[in-house]
Protein backbone atom coordinates (compact mmCIF):
# COMPACT_ATOMS: atom_id res chain seq x y z
CA UNK A 1 0.00 0.00 0.00
CA UNK A 2 0.82 3.51 -0.40
CA UNK A 3 1.18 5.40 2.57
CA UNK A 4 1.28 9.64 2.13
CA UNK A 5 4.07 11.57 4.15
CA UNK A 6 4.73 15.39 4.52
CA UNK A 7 8.01 16.37 3.04
CA UNK A 8 9.47 16.64 6.39
CA UNK A 9 8.12 13.38 7.14
CA UNK A 10 9.57 12.10 3.96
CA UNK A 11 12.55 12.66 4.57
CA UNK A 12 13.53 12.26 8.20
CA UNK A 13 12.18 8.64 6.91
CA UNK A 14 14.55 8.60 3.95
CA UNK A 15 17.52 10.06 5.77
CA UNK A 16 17.10 7.66 8.77
CA UNK A 17 16.47 4.31 7.07
CA UNK A 18 19.38 5.30 4.27
CA UNK A 19 17.55 3.17 2.29
CA UNK A 20 19.69 2.15 -1.23
CA UNK A 21 16.35 2.24 -3.62
CA UNK A 22 13.76 4.38 -2.71
CA UNK A 23 9.89 3.87 -4.65
CA UNK A 24 7.93 7.28 -5.33
CA UNK A 25 4.40 7.36 -6.82
CA UNK A 26 3.14 10.16 -8.05
CA UNK A 27 -0.14 12.36 -6.68
CA UNK A 28 -0.66 14.12 -10.19
CA UNK A 29 -1.96 12.45 -13.73
CA UNK A 30 -0.25 15.49 -15.60
CA UNK A 31 2.13 14.40 -18.31
CA UNK A 32 3.85 17.98 -17.84
CA UNK A 33 4.14 18.01 -13.77
CA UNK A 34 5.07 14.45 -14.04
CA UNK A 35 7.89 14.67 -17.15
CA UNK A 36 9.31 17.89 -14.84
CA UNK A 37 9.80 15.93 -11.62
CA UNK A 38 12.04 13.34 -13.60
CA UNK A 39 13.85 16.08 -14.48
CA UNK A 40 13.58 18.18 -11.08
CA UNK A 41 14.87 14.55 -9.77
CA UNK A 42 17.68 14.23 -12.33
CA UNK A 43 18.93 17.62 -11.35
CA UNK A 44 19.08 17.37 -8.06
CA UNK A 45 18.85 14.25 -6.06
CA UNK A 46 22.49 12.22 -5.31
CA UNK A 47 21.59 9.33 -6.85
CA UNK A 48 25.47 7.79 -6.20
CA UNK A 49 24.06 6.40 -2.72
CA UNK A 50 20.07 5.99 -3.47
CA UNK A 51 18.65 4.80 -6.27
CA UNK A 52 14.75 5.73 -7.14
CA UNK A 53 11.80 4.52 -8.98
CA UNK A 54 9.17 6.78 -9.76
CA UNK A 55 5.88 5.22 -10.86
CA UNK A 56 3.01 7.68 -12.50
CA UNK A 57 -0.09 7.08 -14.50
CA UNK A 58 -1.05 10.27 -17.18
CA UNK A 59 -4.07 11.28 -18.50
CA UNK A 60 -4.23 11.11 -21.92
CA UNK A 61 -1.34 12.42 -23.69
CA UNK A 62 1.28 11.60 -26.57
CA UNK A 63 5.09 11.79 -25.73
CA UNK A 64 7.29 12.13 -28.41
CA UNK A 65 11.39 11.68 -27.83
CA UNK A 66 13.94 14.35 -27.37
CA UNK A 67 14.76 14.34 -31.10
CA UNK A 68 11.62 13.76 -32.65
CA UNK A 69 9.43 15.60 -35.05
CA UNK A 70 5.96 16.08 -33.38
CA UNK A 71 3.92 15.74 -36.73
CA UNK A 72 6.12 12.84 -38.63
CA UNK A 73 4.77 10.68 -35.36
CA UNK A 74 1.52 11.30 -34.35
CA UNK A 75 -1.69 13.43 -35.90
CA UNK A 76 -1.11 16.83 -34.50
CA UNK A 77 -4.22 18.35 -35.47
CA UNK A 78 -6.39 15.96 -33.82
CA UNK A 79 -4.70 15.59 -30.45
CA UNK A 80 -4.87 19.17 -30.41
CA UNK A 81 -8.77 18.60 -31.43
CA UNK A 82 -9.10 16.41 -28.70
CA UNK A 83 -7.61 18.46 -25.92
CA UNK A 84 -4.79 15.45 -25.67
CA UNK A 85 -1.39 17.34 -25.05
CA UNK A 86 1.40 16.49 -27.24
CA UNK A 87 4.74 16.32 -24.85
CA UNK A 88 8.64 16.28 -25.77
CA UNK A 89 10.46 14.37 -23.37
CA UNK A 90 13.96 15.13 -22.17
CA UNK A 91 15.17 11.67 -22.58
CA UNK A 92 15.64 10.13 -26.54
CA UNK A 93 13.52 7.07 -27.79
CA UNK A 94 10.24 7.00 -29.77
CA UNK A 95 6.58 8.27 -29.14
CA UNK A 96 3.94 6.82 -27.10
CA UNK A 97 0.34 7.35 -25.55
CA UNK A 98 -0.08 7.43 -22.41
CA UNK A 99 -3.34 7.63 -20.56
CA UNK A 100 -4.71 6.43 -16.93
CA UNK A 101 -4.49 2.84 -18.43
CA UNK A 102 -0.71 2.99 -18.99
CA UNK A 103 1.71 3.04 -16.44
CA UNK A 104 5.03 4.61 -16.57
CA UNK A 105 8.09 3.63 -14.57
CA UNK A 106 11.15 5.64 -14.01
CA UNK A 107 14.61 3.98 -13.01
CA UNK A 108 16.91 6.70 -11.02
CA UNK A 109 20.27 5.20 -10.65
CA UNK A 110 24.51 6.36 -11.30
CA UNK A 111 25.76 5.99 -14.26
CA UNK A 112 28.00 3.28 -13.25
CA UNK A 113 24.33 1.19 -11.94
CA UNK A 114 22.66 2.61 -15.12
CA UNK A 115 21.48 -0.66 -16.49
CA UNK A 116 18.23 -1.15 -18.24
CA UNK A 117 17.61 -4.62 -18.89
CA UNK A 118 18.13 -5.35 -15.12
CA UNK A 119 15.06 -3.04 -14.67
CA UNK A 120 13.31 -4.54 -17.43
CA UNK A 121 13.77 -7.78 -15.42
CA UNK A 122 12.49 -6.51 -12.28
CA UNK A 123 9.41 -5.72 -14.21
CA UNK A 124 8.60 -8.91 -15.82
CA UNK A 125 9.10 -10.46 -12.36
CA UNK A 126 6.64 -8.66 -10.72
CA UNK A 127 4.13 -9.27 -13.95
CA UNK A 128 4.68 -12.94 -13.12
CA UNK A 129 4.37 -12.42 -9.63
CA UNK A 130 0.89 -11.45 -10.46
CA UNK A 131 0.25 -13.77 -13.45
CA UNK A 132 2.06 -16.85 -12.78
CA UNK A 133 2.15 -18.26 -16.40
CA UNK A 134 1.95 -14.87 -18.31
CA UNK A 135 4.55 -15.15 -21.34
CA UNK A 136 6.82 -11.76 -21.21
CA UNK A 137 10.17 -10.80 -21.94
CA UNK A 138 12.61 -8.26 -22.72
CA UNK A 139 13.59 -7.62 -25.97
CA UNK A 140 17.63 -6.51 -26.96
CA UNK A 141 15.73 -3.20 -27.98
CA UNK A 142 14.68 -2.97 -24.68
CA UNK A 143 10.90 -3.80 -25.35
CA UNK A 144 8.71 -6.04 -23.05
CA UNK A 145 6.63 -8.19 -25.39
CA UNK A 146 3.72 -10.22 -24.53
CA UNK A 147 3.33 -13.65 -26.35
CA UNK A 148 6.50 -12.98 -28.05
CA UNK A 149 4.47 -10.55 -30.34
CA UNK A 150 2.89 -7.62 -28.73
CA UNK A 151 4.49 -5.25 -27.20
CA UNK A 152 3.26 -3.91 -24.48
CA UNK A 153 6.05 -1.96 -23.07
CA UNK A 154 8.92 0.79 -24.71
CA UNK A 155 12.11 2.24 -22.82
CA UNK A 156 13.94 5.12 -23.34
CA UNK A 157 16.73 6.71 -21.22
CA UNK A 158 18.72 10.02 -20.25
CA UNK A 159 22.53 9.92 -19.60
CA UNK A 160 23.69 12.59 -17.44
CA UNK A 161 26.60 13.77 -15.82
CA UNK A 162 26.87 11.68 -12.67
CA UNK A 163 22.57 10.07 -13.08
CA UNK A 164 21.12 8.63 -15.43
CA UNK A 165 17.67 7.40 -15.51
CA UNK A 166 15.81 4.95 -17.79
CA UNK A 167 11.78 4.85 -18.32
CA UNK A 168 9.30 2.58 -19.60
CA UNK A 169 5.52 2.48 -20.43
CA UNK A 170 3.53 -0.59 -19.68
CA UNK A 171 -0.02 -1.43 -20.89
CA UNK A 172 -2.84 -2.51 -18.82
CA UNK A 173 -5.47 -1.04 -20.07
CA UNK A 174 -5.18 1.67 -22.09
CA UNK A 175 -7.27 2.89 -24.93
CA UNK A 176 -6.13 1.30 -27.98
CA UNK A 177 -8.27 2.96 -30.43
CA UNK A 178 -7.58 6.23 -29.19
CA UNK A 179 -3.56 5.06 -29.39
CA UNK A 180 -4.07 4.30 -32.74
CA UNK A 181 -6.08 7.09 -34.00
CA UNK A 182 -3.43 10.10 -32.24
CA UNK A 183 -0.15 8.04 -33.31
CA UNK A 184 -1.31 7.88 -36.85
CA UNK A 185 0.26 11.48 -38.43
CA UNK A 186 -1.60 12.69 -41.32
CA UNK A 187 1.77 13.80 -43.26
CA UNK A 188 4.34 11.82 -42.48
CA UNK A 189 4.86 10.26 -46.43
CA UNK A 190 6.00 13.81 -47.19
CA UNK A 191 8.26 14.58 -43.92
CA UNK A 192 11.99 15.25 -44.92
CA UNK A 193 13.96 15.21 -41.98
CA UNK A 194 17.10 13.47 -39.87
CA UNK A 195 14.58 13.57 -36.75
CA UNK A 196 15.12 9.59 -34.94
CA UNK A 197 11.85 8.14 -35.97
CA UNK A 198 9.77 5.34 -33.84
CA UNK A 199 9.35 2.05 -34.81
CA UNK A 200 5.73 1.01 -35.11
CA UNK A 201 4.55 -2.36 -33.57
CA UNK A 202 1.35 -4.39 -32.76
CA UNK A 203 0.39 -3.47 -28.75
CA UNK A 204 -1.91 -5.31 -26.65
CA UNK A 205 -3.26 -4.35 -23.15
CA UNK A 206 -1.87 -6.66 -20.47
CA UNK A 207 -5.60 -6.97 -19.23
CA UNK A 208 -7.01 -7.86 -22.24
CA UNK A 209 -4.39 -11.85 -21.17
CA UNK A 210 -5.33 -11.32 -17.58
CA UNK A 211 -8.17 -9.47 -16.47
CA UNK A 212 -6.49 -8.85 -12.72
CA UNK A 213 -3.49 -7.16 -14.72
CA UNK A 214 -4.78 -3.92 -13.70
CA UNK A 215 -2.59 -0.43 -13.10
CA UNK A 216 -2.68 -0.45 -9.35
CA UNK A 217 -1.82 -3.88 -9.46
CA UNK A 218 1.06 -3.72 -11.60
CA UNK A 219 2.46 -0.63 -9.46
CA UNK A 220 2.49 -2.67 -6.34
CA UNK A 221 3.77 -5.95 -7.59
CA UNK A 222 6.54 -3.61 -9.41
CA UNK A 223 7.23 -1.54 -6.01
CA UNK A 224 7.94 -4.69 -4.22
CA UNK A 225 9.93 -6.20 -6.54
CA UNK A 226 12.34 -3.06 -6.72
CA UNK A 227 12.60 -2.86 -3.00
CA UNK A 228 13.00 -6.95 -3.23
CA UNK A 229 15.96 -6.46 -5.09
CA UNK A 230 17.57 -4.04 -2.14
CA UNK A 231 16.66 -6.74 -0.10
CA UNK A 232 13.96 -4.37 1.53
CA UNK A 233 10.28 -3.94 1.75
CA UNK A 234 8.72 -0.47 2.38
CA UNK A 235 5.61 1.40 1.03
CA UNK A 236 6.15 3.79 -1.36
CA UNK A 237 5.81 6.92 -0.92
CA UNK A 238 3.55 9.41 -2.70
CA UNK A 239 5.14 12.51 -3.90
CA UNK A 240 3.23 16.18 -5.33
CA UNK A 241 4.95 17.19 -8.18
CA UNK A 242 3.55 20.24 -7.45
CA UNK A 243 5.07 20.98 -4.67
CA UNK A 244 7.29 24.14 -4.70
CA UNK A 245 8.53 23.97 -1.67
CA UNK A 246 9.63 20.45 -1.18
CA UNK A 247 10.63 20.75 -5.01
CA UNK A 248 12.38 24.34 -5.33
CA UNK A 249 12.17 25.25 -9.55
CA UNK A 250 9.83 22.34 -10.37
CA UNK A 251 6.97 25.05 -11.39
CA UNK A 252 9.59 26.76 -14.14
CA UNK A 253 10.61 23.35 -14.86
CA UNK A 254 6.89 22.52 -15.82
CA UNK A 255 6.13 25.65 -17.68
CA UNK A 256 9.64 24.81 -19.85
CA UNK A 257 8.32 21.44 -20.77
CA UNK A 258 4.93 22.79 -21.67
CA UNK A 259 6.43 25.55 -23.87
CA UNK A 260 5.61 25.56 -27.66
CA UNK A 261 9.40 26.83 -28.51
CA UNK A 262 10.52 23.15 -26.62
CA UNK A 263 7.23 20.75 -27.93
CA UNK A 264 7.47 21.71 -31.46
CA UNK A 265 10.49 24.33 -31.35
CA UNK A 266 12.76 21.70 -30.84
CA UNK A 267 12.16 19.91 -34.04
CA UNK A 268 15.20 18.92 -35.63
CA UNK A 269 14.85 20.75 -39.05
CA UNK A 270 12.79 19.12 -41.61
CA UNK A 271 11.24 20.16 -45.04
CA UNK A 272 6.96 18.85 -45.34
CA UNK A 273 6.28 18.38 -49.27
CA UNK A 274 2.32 17.93 -49.74
CA UNK A 275 -0.49 18.57 -51.71
CA UNK A 276 -4.05 19.03 -51.27
CA UNK A 277 -7.31 18.64 -53.38
CA UNK A 278 -9.17 21.53 -54.24
CA UNK A 279 -12.32 22.12 -55.92
CA UNK A 280 -12.12 23.98 -58.92
CA UNK A 281 -15.10 24.78 -61.33
CA UNK A 282 -16.80 21.51 -60.56
CA UNK A 283 -13.81 19.08 -60.85
CA UNK A 284 -10.56 18.60 -58.42
CA UNK A 285 -7.08 19.71 -58.93
CA UNK A 286 -4.35 19.71 -56.56
CA UNK A 287 -2.26 22.75 -54.85
CA UNK A 288 1.35 21.86 -53.54
CA UNK A 289 3.02 22.92 -50.60
CA UNK A 290 6.04 22.62 -49.85
CA UNK A 291 7.87 24.45 -46.24
CA UNK A 292 11.04 23.72 -44.76
CA UNK A 293 10.68 24.15 -41.12
CA UNK A 294 13.80 24.75 -38.91
CA UNK A 295 13.55 25.17 -34.91
CA UNK A 296 9.45 24.92 -35.72
CA UNK A 297 9.89 28.71 -37.87
CA UNK A 298 9.19 28.57 -41.43
CA UNK A 299 12.48 28.94 -43.38
CA UNK A 300 10.90 28.47 -46.79
CA UNK A 301 7.58 28.03 -47.91
CA UNK A 302 6.16 27.33 -51.81
CA UNK A 303 2.64 27.19 -52.90
CA UNK A 304 1.99 25.91 -56.28
CA UNK A 305 -1.67 26.58 -57.66
CA UNK A 306 -2.89 26.40 -60.78
CA UNK A 307 -3.56 29.28 -62.48
CA UNK A 308 -7.21 29.06 -62.37
CA UNK A 309 -7.70 28.42 -58.88
CA UNK A 310 -5.15 31.03 -57.15
CA UNK A 311 -2.93 33.51 -58.75
CA UNK A 312 0.26 32.55 -58.70
CA UNK A 313 1.56 36.10 -58.03
CA UNK A 314 -0.87 35.78 -54.56
CA UNK A 315 0.55 32.40 -54.14
CA UNK A 316 4.09 33.96 -54.27
CA UNK A 317 3.08 36.57 -52.12
CA UNK A 318 1.29 34.17 -49.28
CA UNK A 319 4.62 32.28 -49.07
CA UNK A 320 6.61 35.09 -48.65
CA UNK A 321 4.68 35.96 -45.72
CA UNK A 322 4.52 32.64 -44.18
CA UNK A 323 8.24 32.83 -44.10
CA UNK A 324 9.54 33.50 -40.75
CA UNK A 325 6.30 32.79 -39.06
CA UNK A 326 5.73 29.66 -36.77
CA UNK A 327 4.61 26.38 -37.98
CA UNK A 328 1.71 27.07 -35.54
CA UNK A 329 -2.48 27.54 -36.42
CA UNK A 330 -2.55 30.59 -34.92
CA UNK A 331 0.47 32.09 -36.50
CA UNK A 332 -1.41 31.61 -40.41
CA UNK A 333 -4.22 32.57 -39.38
CA UNK A 334 -2.78 35.48 -38.33
CA UNK A 335 -1.05 35.86 -41.82
CA UNK A 336 -4.14 35.23 -43.76
CA UNK A 337 -6.20 37.54 -41.79
CA UNK A 338 -3.51 40.07 -42.55
CA UNK A 339 -3.02 39.19 -45.75
CA UNK A 340 -7.00 39.70 -46.69
CA UNK A 341 -7.11 42.87 -44.96
CA UNK A 342 -4.48 44.63 -47.10
CA UNK A 343 -4.95 43.11 -50.19
CA UNK A 344 -9.28 42.85 -50.39
CA UNK A 345 -10.05 40.24 -52.99
CA UNK A 346 -13.10 39.11 -54.75
CA UNK A 347 -15.77 36.81 -52.44
CA UNK A 348 -14.71 34.13 -54.50
CA UNK A 349 -11.19 34.27 -54.36
CA UNK A 350 -11.63 35.43 -50.71
CA UNK A 351 -13.17 31.90 -50.16
CA UNK A 352 -10.40 30.13 -52.11
CA UNK A 353 -8.02 32.00 -49.67
CA UNK A 354 -9.84 30.28 -46.44
CA UNK A 355 -10.19 26.85 -48.02
CA UNK A 356 -6.20 27.49 -48.58
CA UNK A 357 -5.76 28.03 -45.25
CA UNK A 358 -7.85 25.88 -43.73
CA UNK A 359 -5.70 23.14 -45.52
CA UNK A 360 -2.43 24.58 -44.54
CA UNK A 361 -3.48 24.53 -40.38
CA UNK A 362 -4.88 21.14 -40.99
CA UNK A 363 -1.55 20.13 -41.63
CA UNK A 364 0.04 21.53 -38.54
CA UNK B 1 52.22 34.60 -26.95
CA UNK B 2 48.42 34.80 -26.40
CA UNK B 3 47.93 31.38 -27.70
CA UNK B 4 50.99 29.87 -24.64
CA UNK B 5 49.16 32.07 -22.19
CA UNK B 6 45.80 30.43 -23.22
CA UNK B 7 47.52 26.83 -23.03
CA UNK B 8 48.59 27.96 -19.72
CA UNK B 9 45.49 28.61 -18.16
CA UNK B 10 44.04 25.25 -19.91
CA UNK B 11 47.02 23.13 -18.18
CA UNK B 12 46.48 24.77 -14.92
CA UNK B 13 43.31 25.10 -14.19
CA UNK B 14 41.35 22.59 -16.77
CA UNK B 15 37.99 22.37 -16.60
CA UNK B 16 37.23 24.79 -13.62
CA UNK B 17 38.38 28.00 -14.65
CA UNK B 18 37.73 30.19 -17.47
CA UNK B 19 40.03 31.42 -20.08
CA UNK B 20 40.85 35.02 -19.22
CA UNK B 21 40.54 35.72 -23.87
CA UNK B 22 38.12 33.81 -26.12
CA UNK B 23 39.47 31.02 -27.54
CA UNK B 24 38.37 30.09 -30.78
CA UNK B 25 36.14 26.80 -30.48
CA UNK B 26 36.55 24.54 -33.49
CA UNK B 27 34.63 21.21 -32.90
CA UNK B 28 36.09 18.45 -34.69
CA UNK B 29 37.49 15.31 -34.61
CA UNK B 30 40.70 13.55 -35.96
CA UNK B 31 41.00 10.11 -37.27
CA UNK B 32 41.54 7.25 -34.95
CA UNK B 33 44.54 6.46 -37.52
CA UNK B 34 46.03 9.67 -36.20
CA UNK B 35 45.40 8.68 -32.76
CA UNK B 36 47.74 6.04 -32.09
CA UNK B 37 50.41 8.40 -33.09
CA UNK B 38 52.33 9.90 -29.79
CA UNK B 39 52.43 13.54 -31.40
CA UNK B 40 48.54 13.50 -32.19
CA UNK B 41 47.98 12.07 -28.35
CA UNK B 42 50.22 14.74 -26.81
CA UNK B 43 48.11 17.59 -28.70
CA UNK B 44 44.79 16.59 -27.15
CA UNK B 45 43.60 17.41 -23.79
CA UNK B 46 40.86 15.44 -22.00
CA UNK B 47 37.97 16.43 -19.44
CA UNK B 48 36.59 14.49 -17.01
CA UNK B 49 33.67 13.66 -19.08
CA UNK B 50 35.73 12.50 -21.81
CA UNK B 51 35.69 15.43 -24.41
CA UNK B 52 38.92 16.11 -26.23
CA UNK B 53 40.10 19.75 -26.84
CA UNK B 54 43.41 20.55 -28.91
CA UNK B 55 44.65 23.79 -29.01
CA UNK B 56 46.10 25.22 -32.19
CA UNK B 57 46.82 29.10 -32.86
CA UNK B 58 44.55 30.25 -30.66
CA UNK B 59 41.61 27.93 -31.93
CA UNK B 60 39.92 25.26 -30.12
CA UNK B 61 38.99 22.01 -31.80
CA UNK B 62 36.80 19.78 -29.92
CA UNK B 63 35.28 15.63 -30.07
CA UNK B 64 34.50 13.60 -28.04
CA UNK B 65 36.92 10.48 -26.53
CA UNK B 66 36.90 6.69 -28.40
CA UNK B 67 36.27 5.84 -24.63
CA UNK B 68 33.07 7.90 -25.10
CA UNK B 69 31.88 7.07 -28.18
CA UNK B 70 32.66 3.38 -27.20
CA UNK B 71 30.17 3.68 -24.36
CA UNK B 72 28.09 5.89 -25.81
CA UNK B 73 26.90 3.02 -28.48
CA UNK B 74 25.54 3.54 -32.05
CA UNK B 75 25.12 7.06 -32.40
CA UNK B 76 21.37 8.05 -34.07
CA UNK B 77 21.29 11.50 -33.73
CA UNK B 78 23.99 14.75 -32.95
CA UNK B 79 22.56 18.43 -32.82
CA UNK B 80 25.24 21.13 -32.57
CA UNK B 81 25.55 24.79 -32.28
CA UNK B 82 25.10 27.00 -34.68
CA UNK B 83 28.13 29.03 -35.72
CA UNK B 84 28.95 32.26 -34.30
CA UNK B 85 27.15 30.96 -31.02
CA UNK B 86 29.42 32.05 -27.84
CA UNK B 87 29.50 29.62 -25.18
CA UNK B 88 31.13 29.31 -21.67
CA UNK B 89 32.45 26.61 -20.13
CA UNK B 90 30.19 23.88 -18.93
CA UNK B 91 27.41 25.31 -21.16
CA UNK B 92 25.38 22.74 -23.10
CA UNK B 93 26.04 23.09 -26.70
CA UNK B 94 24.68 19.95 -27.97
CA UNK B 95 23.23 16.87 -27.57
CA UNK B 96 23.86 13.54 -28.78
CA UNK B 97 21.25 10.22 -29.06
CA UNK B 98 22.76 6.83 -29.13
CA UNK B 99 21.33 3.46 -28.49
CA UNK B 100 22.47 3.40 -25.14
CA UNK B 101 20.43 6.83 -24.26
CA UNK B 102 20.25 10.51 -25.25
CA UNK B 103 22.95 12.71 -23.25
CA UNK B 104 24.00 16.59 -23.22
CA UNK B 105 27.45 17.81 -25.04
CA UNK B 106 28.87 20.21 -22.81
CA UNK B 107 31.25 23.00 -23.52
CA UNK B 108 35.26 22.07 -22.18
CA UNK B 109 36.08 25.63 -23.23
CA UNK B 110 34.80 29.55 -23.37
CA UNK B 111 34.49 30.90 -26.57
CA UNK B 112 32.75 31.69 -29.94
CA UNK B 113 31.71 28.67 -32.26
CA UNK B 114 33.63 29.02 -35.94
CA UNK B 115 33.06 26.29 -37.41
CA UNK B 116 30.64 22.95 -37.27
CA UNK B 117 31.14 19.46 -38.47
CA UNK B 118 27.80 19.57 -40.52
CA UNK B 119 28.50 15.81 -41.62
CA UNK B 120 27.40 14.80 -38.14
CA UNK B 121 23.78 15.59 -38.54
CA UNK B 122 23.83 14.11 -41.67
CA UNK B 123 25.57 10.98 -40.65
CA UNK B 124 25.92 10.44 -36.90
CA UNK B 125 27.17 7.44 -36.73
CA UNK B 126 30.31 9.17 -37.85
CA UNK B 127 30.98 9.89 -34.14
CA UNK B 128 31.76 6.07 -34.08
CA UNK B 129 33.46 5.68 -36.80
CA UNK B 130 35.94 8.13 -36.82
CA UNK B 131 36.15 10.14 -33.46
CA UNK B 132 38.85 12.27 -33.65
CA UNK B 133 38.61 13.09 -37.38
CA UNK B 134 35.36 12.92 -39.05
CA UNK B 135 32.98 12.21 -36.20
CA UNK B 136 34.45 15.60 -34.73
CA UNK B 137 32.23 18.45 -33.39
CA UNK B 138 33.08 21.76 -34.62
CA UNK B 139 35.71 24.73 -34.28
CA UNK B 140 35.50 27.79 -32.50
CA UNK B 141 37.13 31.26 -31.86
Amino acid sequence: ASVPYSHTERETFLAEHCRPGVVLKSASCDIFQNLAFEDWIHAHVDVEKRSILFMCRNRPAVVIGRHQNPWQECNVPLARERGIPVARRRSGGGTVFHDLGNVNLTFFSSRKRYDRQRNLRIVTRALRQLSPNLDVHATERFDILLNKQFKISGTAAKLGRTGAYHHCTLLCSADRALLSATLRSACAAGIRSNATPSVAAPVRNLRDEDPTLNCDAVMEAVASQYYADFGLSAPAVVVDPTDELSHPGIRRITQELQAWDWVFGKTPAFSLDTSFEVQCEACDTKVNLTVGVKSGAIETCSIESPQDWLPPAMCRELSGLMVGSRFRPSDMAVIFTAFLRANPQSHELENKMHILCEKVVALM
Amino acid sequence: MATRVAFRCMLASFPSALTPRRLPLRVCAHSRALGTSSRAAAALKFTDKHEWVRVEDGVGTVGISNFAQEALGDVVYCSLPEVGTKLNQMDEFGALESVKAASELYSPLTGEVTEVNQDLAENPGLVNKSCYKDGSQGAGA
